[in-house]
């Protein structure tokens, strides 16, 4: 942590920190021009309204972080968030409504332990083997609903989780945040969450420090499709609505919004809370074109021009990543006045 | 890495204040002109896509008619994704509108968007697609044209051309969507009802679009060749798509089966002069943005509106081609 030259200038270091934390430079970039734009934009409800939009992508986006760091790829989410989704509703009238949702969850997982199979024990690549996994899941989902919506029994059922509570964020946010708080804390804090960017890095030297690397894998996919599960389930509910094309094109912009929080597809790197604040940059940029009625592919064009600029931006940092730019060393390195008033407080210390 | 946290969420919070700031300004600067208009009503309208032959022009007309009635349009593309609909359709009830118009492009999943909507009495106006009859109890009005009955006229038109019996094709829209649905059903369910010996062959779904009508209609004439009598398209766009795929295969131009679309789109007039179409049904889609708005005007301002505004439809032929006006 401590290897820093003490002759690189501040400038170099200045620029390596923007590039470090450029997921909430680019973040705070997207809201400061939301804000230009969108009258009351900081507003508790514009900003509740434009984290709802995120929240079902945002699921899908937390299984991703972990396949990402783990290496490897999953473009089954979007079919799988159809799959049980319509379990979730059309098992409610045989079942009831909250074993119904179990059993969304239930197949979603299920659909998730597949893709861990075909990748972990038969070796197959995972963007292959979830691509066919996404044509299989998303042909049965036409399959048992005959290409045919179904509803559920009760549209009241699903509405609390769309309305905000107590005036603030909706439930499917609440859902969506803790969780990925709790991903956060388990990336960081937890060793077999550590052992995650191990096996990312490299599955077979992480298997021979005794990781079990394979385990590893197959519970990455086996989240990831629990959690397009969840964000299946959610969103039937919340549209009393199974669809075979729900989710069509959720999952590469969940890509987008985990890359742009800095998950680097090569495995090894990434965070949660850069997941977030990925999707908080999608949300923003949504949310800011939306109120202007700009249309919505000239959003694509600056979702994928963030996305370059990131990834050359990465680059950058990534060839020089023995250089210290955590928070501490930042401060210390760029303000000499407090360096020098915190090296006379050290001195005082002992006496 | 709490540190960074810290010092993450400091940027964020330094970032809302100065924004916050900024934005107090052109709050009030956004909300004087309002005032001063008055009559000027704020319609969200949540249309199917930006860039498609019949959505383009019924979203131009839309703007046009709201220009003229003085009301303010935030539109908003779901680019034919329901997902991103529903969504849409939630933000829109909490901007609190004077009134929302909803291209629904699924029958259910909207509905308890919907009841929201009424809890909070913002008044709804579906445009173009039908939905399932317990919206219709939730919403202020449903202008569009009948799907079902195009499908109906679909099935008369196609009867009559292929003298009641033979095999044929349906190129369907998009799986799920209202106007697929209502359109492939009322063709088959009127087939049935006039006793025709008319056979379904397949239904491919082809979600609207040309190219993805041409990837289907290879495989429709490989596997079934000369078997295909006729060919129903749920739109003219994808009838063409059947057209080119013809070609390709080179198959003899004189030699294609009657086509049906519907729609009415000006190459559609063309091939019914050029005999390659039999029929098309001219459903327009200025009246259809037009109505919708004038609609939605009349409801926000809290007047009464018919539950069903149905915009006309007309059955063009080689007989009346030269008559009617082409839809777009």
């Amino acid at each position: 942590m401590s290897a820093v030259s003490p002759l690189r200038g501040g400038w170099s270091l200045a620029l390596l920190g923007l590039v470090r934390y450029r997921v909430i430079v680019i973040l705070i970039a997207t809201l400061v021009i939301a804000a230009t734009f969108v009258p009351g934009f900081f507003e508790a409800r514009t900003l509740s309204l434009g984290i709802d939009r995120v929240a079902t992508m945002g699921l899908i986006a937390i299984g991703l972080t972990v396949v990402l760091i783990a290496g490897q790829l999953d473009l089954s989410g979007g079919a799988i968030l159809a799959l049980s989704g319509i379990a979730a509703v059309g098992l409610q009238e045989s079942m009831g409504q909250v074993p119904a949702a179990i059993a969304g969850l239930g197949i979603g997982l299920l659909a998730g332990c597949c893709n861990g199979v075909l990748v972990v024990l038969l070796r197959i690549n995972s963007l292959v083997a979830t691509l066919a996994s996404m044509l299989l899941f998303r042909a049965v989902c036409h399959l048992i609903t005959d290409s045919r919506p179904i509803s559920g029994i009760d549209p009241f059922f699903g509405i609390p989780l769309t309305q905000p509570v107590l005036g603030t964020l909706s439930t499917r946010v609440f859902i969506f945040v803790v969780l990925i708080l709790l991903l956060h804390v388990w990336l960081t804090r937890m060793v077999s969450g550590r052992n995650l960017f191990a096996v990312g890095s490299n599955a077979t030297s992480a298997a021979a420090s005794g990781i079990r690397s394979r385990w590893y894998l197959f519970g990455a996919f086996a989240f990831s499709g629990l959690m397009a599960g969840l964000a299946g389930v959610t969103f039937g509910i919340a549209s009393n609505t199974g669809s075979p094309v729900f989710g069509d094109t959720i999952v590469l912009t969940a890509i987008a919004a985990v890359v742009i929080g800095g998950t680097r597809l090569e495995g090894g790197v990434g965070s949660a809370l850069g997941t977030l604040g990925g999707l908080l940059t999608l949300a923003a940029l949504t949310t800011a074109m939306e109120y202007q009625s700009i249309p919505a592919y000239v959003q694509d064009i600056v979702t994928g021009a963030i996305l370059l600029l990131l990834i050359l931006l990465d680059r950058l940092t990534h060839a020089k990543r023995g250089t210290d730019v955590s928070p501490t060393a930042l401060l210390r390195r760029l303000s000499p006045k407090r360096d020098a008033a915190r090296q006379h407080e050290t001195e005082r210390t002992p006496a | 890495m709490i540190k960074k946290v810290f010092l993450g969420g400091t940027a964020f919070a330094a970032a809302l204040l100065l924004a916050s700031c900024s934005t107090s300004g052109a709050d009030s600067a956004a909300e004087s002109p309002d005032a001063e208009a008055g009559a000027g009503a704020e319609i969200c309208y949540i249309t199917a896509a930006e860039s498609h032959a019949y959505a383009t022009p019924a979203n131009e007309a839309f703007q046009a008619a709201a220009d003229e009635a003085g009301a303010k349009v935030t539109m908003l593309s779901q680019d034919f994704d329901v997902q991103t609909g529903t969504e849409q359709l939630t933000t829109c009830i909490g901007r609190s509108p004077d009134g929302i118009v909803l291209w629904p492009l699924d029958p259910q999943a909207y509905i308890p968007g919907l009841i929201q909507a009424q809890t909070a009495g913002i008044p709804v106006v579906l445009i173009n697609s039908p939905m399932d009859d317990e919206a219709l109890e939730l919403v202020e009005s449903f202008t569009g044209p009948d799907v079902y009955e195009e499908g109906v006229l679909s099935a008369d038109a196609m009867d009559e051309a292929l003298g009641g019996e033979g095999g044929v094709v349906i190129i369907a829209g998009q799986a799920g969507n209202g106007t697929s649905i209502g359109r492939t059903d009322g063709f088959t369910e009127q087939l049935e009802k006039i006793g025709s010996d008319i056979e379904v062959l397949q239904t491919v779904n082809a979600d609207f679009d040309q190219q993805k009508a041409l990837v289907a209609s290879r495989d429709l004439i490989t596997r079934f060749g000369d078997d295909i009598d006729g060919v129903y398209a749920n739109d003219d766009t994808m009838a063409r798509g059947f057209i080119d795929a013809w070609a390709e295969a080179g198959k003899d131009p004189a030699e294609i089966p009657p086509i049906v679309g519907i729609n009415g789109q000006q190459d559609a007039f063309e091939s019914i002069r050029d005999g390659q179409f039999y029929a098309t049904i001219v459903q327009s889609p200025v009246e259809d943005g037009k109505l919708a708005l004038e609609t939605i005007v009349q409801a926000a301002a809290g007047e009464t509106v018919e539950n069903r505004i149905p915009i006309p439809l007309t059955v063009v032929t080689a007989e009346n081609v030269e008559d009617v006006e082409p839809a777009f």
